[in-house]
């Protein structure tokens, strides 16, 4: 029986579990009227849960291995936490005209974020496929949240069955590990790997990471693994994709990292010529289809296959030999945190805008200057962050990626990168375009709750200060780095 | 020391701040604002220019870090080469601002705050000294210029907004390309990670680098100028801008591009810039002559002056790769003269545009009976476009074509200096056309001259016209050092490399005077 | 004894009997039968594994064993979960077949 010690280390996810147990409760004990209070429950949650992890010992594993409690994890669990908070206060307003079931929601929600915290604390097979499992569960189920929608439907339906072919072919995947090591964990897996000189574990070995990057490139988004994406980002309600567009995806992106850097060392040059060639289709076909998009929920699901494309180019020159500032790992780590505020922020306009108008598609977005001038001012923010223009903290993320690809001599991938980053221009402009030189058909003014606004503010505001002041995120994903000290035992 | 420069950088900022909290409706207030910041930014601005030491030190330096992690810093600083270019744009802001005081009548607010955050970028790109910081203030006119051209132009608008967004950032991608991997070579070589101008110049970059890196340096600032075959987007910009965006567009924004090869292009790869220089100086000349020829053809007035622009930085280009000090002098303040005449041809492009709401060519004629006073200004500004002597026009393009003619660049110059005459020739036919003649059309024969405001704005222009056509020495003395440390740095080691056996740069005797430590930095 | 390559024949044979049967059919619950085949098909692989390997680590004698457990259960909840979507799909349009849920570009 593990031990009080070992409790407190886990106690971010505790918490969730407790809050999320809460919410049930407070929706079937509580009367119609204490429901507004459970997405504030929610928040609490989240926060606790973020305010935690400053005070918990570091860089150790625990049950038998099996769970890492490191700096690296900290970091996701920071972020899907943080994606948790927006997401509920994008989503009291966008429930409240859609369904009575509002309890469920949030306890879905919460409990979606404990799983991205225990997929960024995995560090054995098992954990890696009960988070997955437990993330993608709830998701389909958040998807497919509003019952008497049609496309809300359609996109649960298709996300479940894109994501349970995927994580079949991982679970072969994590079975053939099991059968290389005869061990759980990726410890052993690692040194078994060093160890055996012979070529069918090798094979396996390659094998079996091709299969896991099936369950990893449906959490990211990544080619060949993104046809979900447009669909769920379309019909799915919209708060929903905001989370998973950030936190599924940053928690896709934590396993990814920690399995391929911990595990897969050995085959590092087979899984980098793998990787290239996803990342290098992920960016290109990702940009080209969003150029097409007219609906601006699908638009933003073909950009965010393409953002994946661009963090993936900052796994394959990961170099954590320290040398450099440019480690490619931190990059990715601050290109997650910046997109996780670009992304959500633009999100909660999107849904800002769904909500007053109805308006999804970019026609409709005409003349927003003139409807919502805040709202199309910040809308000009993040699209700028997502193009990676300075002064964003999309552009730091960027900046730190493209630089780790060519400090690591990935200049053909930089190239692509490079190119794609200008194609994306286009279609970013394209909304911007609509909402700032065109007409509105309709002049009147969109009328936004104050919780929103104040959400998509903070964004902004992230979006901006921690562009003219990115040390502290620099650290913080330096500090990521942690893990590399307790994985290779 | 007290931080002039980022007082500089800072308070249009601040102006644009302030306007956000000015109530909508109030465009008085708002113009107000605007034309007091711009003011008190050029006033500050002139109090530097004055107190400016005509030596080849970089001034006013600050060096804050600011991403230690990266050896990113807040590095900013002045020498005779750029704080013209900062004068220039605190200079031409207030006629900007002053411009649109009737022509732009909707979302005034919006308007002014984009002018205001254009004008801090501008300035801090004529300031950086660190390439990342440089960057980010190349990359973020972009963005206020797009909103200008997009929302207050004319016509094909949106066309002309995208068409310069997406040619800029291709150019402005591939430079930050090129100086991650500048950095990182840099870096390895001196083995400290640093962006600083001064800190990457101390160590050669390698030879086998220096070609594409140049290539890509080359290529942003090529787009920017714009020199000839990436021109296509200067004149769908201009004609499309509102009056005070072209001016801006015109006078300054070009300049970025050509400041950017003498700043950073031609001092960090100068064998890069020896093996390229019979390449640009072609593209220059072919600038030259080909806008020239495509000016003559305008029937758009606006066209024609975008046009003209073009022709005239081919000059600029010509003069700086002739790197001889006439012909870098007479770039530079080529440049600033192309800024006041080009910026004073827009203005008076858009006084008509006010009036009429037409630009060709074709819809005028005659209007000096009509517009006496109108006509006189517009002389001066032609004149000066074409170079006669006694403008500022003049004294560059001499200086520019004397130094190109004493450089390698003889044969070059020789077939530019045609492109005076048909200067020359497309400017006055233009002016025949719409100031002589009959004056038949019964529209032109209402219109009302120049008015006071208009006239206000005009004389600054028309008094540094003079100024600087007669006595250009007080900024010719000040460039002069600077001009001479830049040829030095882009010259000398041009000569080391042909030499295979010497090696790095450490044994070298003159390395010292080369490297940029100016004593205002240690405050 | 039989090999262990036998047992790993069948698992990967019936996995891609699964697989194909998920990538093939269009009735939204032949593929829920494919994805189940696939599970099973890693059971076997798993429980083979665990017959036959020993591990380096005494933590994880039992490791095959429990994963297979796992997938067990987690494959009734995938079920669970599927089974509703696709019942909440009939309802809202009387077929199960995928092709016909088309109302966004597929």
């Amino acid at each position: 029986m593990p031990d009080l010690n070992t409790w407190l280390l886990i106690s971010p996810e505790l918490i969730l579990t407790v809050f999320g147990l809460l919410i049930i409760v407070i929706d079937l004990v509580g009367r119609e009227k204490s429901h507004a209070v459970l997405p504030w429950v929610a928040i609490l949650g989240f926060i606790l849960a973020i305010a935690t992890i400053p005070y918990l010992a570091q860089d150790q594993t625990i049950f038998a291995g099996m769970y890492a409690i490191d700096k690296f994890a900290f970091f996701f669990k920071a972020i899907g936490a943080i994606g948790g908070i927006l997401t509920v206060l994008i989503s009291i307003d966008f429930l409240r005209t859609r369904t009575p079931a509002k309890g469920d929601f949030y306890l879905l929600l919460t409990f979606a974020v404990l799983a991205t915290m225990m997929m960024a604390s995995s560090t054995s097979l098992l954990m890696i496929y009960l988070s997955i499992e437990f993330l993608s569960y709830m998701s389909y189920l958040l998807a497919g949240f509003l019952r008497e929608d049609k496309k809300s439907n359609e996109a649960a339906i298709k996300y479940f069955l894109y994501g349970a072919v995927t994580s079949a072919l991982m679970l072969y995947g994590l079975s053939l590990l099991y059968g290389i090591s005869g061990s759980l964990n990726l410890a052993d897996l690692t040194k078994q790997f060093a160890a055996s000189s012979d070529l069918s574990v090798k094979a396996l070995g390659i094998v079996s990471f091709t299969l896991l990057l099936a369950g990893f490139g449906f959490k990211i988004s990544a080619v060949p693994f993104h046809q979900w994406a447009p669909d769920v980002y379309e019909g799915a309600p919209t708060p929903v994709v905001a989370f998973l567009s950030v936190g599924s995806k940053a928690a896709g992106f934590a396993l990814l990292l920690r399995v391929a850097l911990t595990a897969f060392p050995t085959f590092h040059a087979e899984w980098i010529a793998l990787l290239s060639v996803v990342a290098m289709m992920t960016m290109t076909l990702g940009n080209l289809v969003a150029l097409q998009q007219t609906n601006v929920k699908r638009l933003l699901a073909y950009s965010s296959i393409a953002q994946a494309g661009y963090m993936l180019i900052g796994v394959i020159a990961a170099n954590v030999s320290g040398a450099s500032p440019f480690m490619g790992l931190n990059g990715v780590l601050i290109y997650l945190a910046a997109y996780l505020f670009t992304n959500l922020g633009a999100f909660v306009i999107v849904v800002a805008i769904e909500n007053a108008t109805g308006a999804v598609e970019i026609p409709e977005y005409a003349g927003l200057v003139k409807r919502a001038p805040l709202l199309a001012a910040l809308f000009v923010v993040f699209f700028l962050s997502l193009a990676g223009i300075p002064p964003t903290v999309g552009f730091i993320g960027k900046f730190f990626v493209f630089g780790a690809a060519l400090r690591e001599g990935f200049l053909l991938l930089a190239a692509v990168g490079v190119i794609n980053s200008v194609i994306s221009v286009f279609y970013y402009f394209s909304i911007i375009r609509a909402a700032f030189f065109e007409e509105p058909k309709d002049a009147t003014l969109i009328r936004v709750p104050g919780v929103m606004t104040a959400s998509v503010a903070i964004c902004a505001a992230l979006v901006l200060l921690l562009a003219v002041f990115p040390q502290s995120l620099i650290d913080l994903a330096g500090m990521g780095m942690g893990m590399f000290g307790i994985a290779r035992p | 020391m007290f931080n002039y420069l980022s007082l500089l950088i800072a308070l249009p900022l601040i102006g644009a701040i302030v306007l956000l909290f000015v109530p909508r409706a109030n465009d008085r207030v708002v113009r107000w604002v605007a034309f007091i910041t711009t003011l008190v930014t050029f006033a500050i601005s002139v109090a530097l220019f004055a107190s400016f030491r005509a030596t080849a030190d970089m001034q006013f330096v600050e060096r804050v870090a600011w991403i230690p992690q990266l050896g990113i810093s807040y590095y900013i600083g002045v020498d005779g080469l750029s704080i013209l270019l900062v004068v220039l744009t605190t200079f031409l802001m207030i006629i900007a601002i002053g411009g649109s005081w009737n022509g732009i009548t909707e979302r005034v607010r919006e308007y002014h705050v984009l002018f205001l955050l254009l004008e801090s970028a501008i300035i801090g790109v004529f300031v950086s000294l660190d390439l990342f910081l440089f960057y980010v203030f190349w990359e973020f006119t972009l963005i206020p210029m797009a909103f200008l051209i997009g929302i207050w132009g004319h016509g094909r608008r949106i066309y002309a907004a995208i068409k310069f967004i997406l040619f800029t950032m291709l150019g402005s991608t591939l430079m930050l390309v090129a100086i991650l991997v500048l950095v990182f070579a840099q870096r390895d070589a001196s083995g400290a990670l640093s962006f600083a101008l001064t800190d990457i110049l101390k160590t050669p970059v390698p030879i086998a680098l220096q070609g594409i890196l140049f290539a890509a340096f080359a290529l942003a600032f090529a787009i920017k100028v714009p020199m000839f075959p990436f021109h296509t987007w200067l004149p769908d910009a201009h004609t499309e801008a509102p009056t005070a965006g072209s001016v801006i567009l015109a006078a300054i924004l070009l300049k970025m591009g050509t400041y950017g090869y003498v700043r950073f292009a031609m001092p960090l790869f100068p064998q890069a810039t020896e093996q390229f220089t019979p390449l640009i100086a072609t593209l220059s000349v072919i600038g030259i002559i080909y806008a020239a020829l495509v000016a003559m053809v305008q029937e758009d007035v606006k066209k024609l002056v975008a046009y003209s622009s073009v022709a005239h930085l081919g000059f600029v280009m010509l003069g700086v790769f002739a790197l001889n000090q006439q012909g870098v002098a007479g770039g530079m303040l080529q440049m600033l003269n192309h800024g006041i005449s080009t910026g004073a041809l827009f203005l008076i492009v858009g006084f008509i545009y006010e009036r009429r709401h037409t630009r060709l060519i074709t819809d005028f004629g005659g209007l000096s009976k009509q517009m006496p006073i109108f006509a006189t200004v517009f002389m001066i500004v032609t004149l000066s476009s074409i170079g006669l002597p006694g403008t500022n026009g003049f004294v560059g393009e001499f200086l520019v074509l004397v130094g190109a003619y004493e450089s390698h660049l003889r044969w070059y110059t020789v077939i530019a200096t045609s492109g005076v005459i048909l200067s020359a020739v497309y400017m006055l036919w233009m002016f025949q056309r719409v100031m002589f003649g009959e004056l038949s059309n019964p529209k032109n024969q209402v219109l009302k001259d120049l008015n006071a405001r208009e006239i206000v704005i005009m004389v600054p222009l028309i008094v540094m016209i003079f100024v600087m056509g007669l006595y250009p020495k007080p900024f010719i003395d000040r460039m002069v050092p600077a001009i001479d440390k830049m040829i030095l740095i882009s010259k000398t080691k041009q000569q080391v490399a042909s030499v295979p056996a010497m090696p790095a740069m450490p044994a070298m005797p003159h390395a010292e005077p080369m490297t940029v430590t100016p004593a205002a930095e240690e405050k | 004894m039989i090999p262990l390559q036998y047992f790993l024949l069948l698992g990967a044979a019936m996995f891609c009997l699964g697989l194909y049967g998920a990538l093939a059919r269009r009735n939204a619950i032949a593929i829920l039968i494919g994805i189940e085949l696939m599970l099973n098909a890693v059971n076997i692989n798993l429980v083979a594994f665990w017959r036959y390997i020993k591990p380096a680590n005494p933590a994880f004698e039992l490791a095959g064993q429990v994963f297979a457990l796992f997938v067990i259960t987690l494959a009734a909840a995938e079920a669970g979960i599927g089974l509703a979507l696709v019942i909440a799909i009939y309802r809202s349009r009387d077929t199960v077949n995928v092709e016909d849920v088309n109302l966004m570009k597929w």
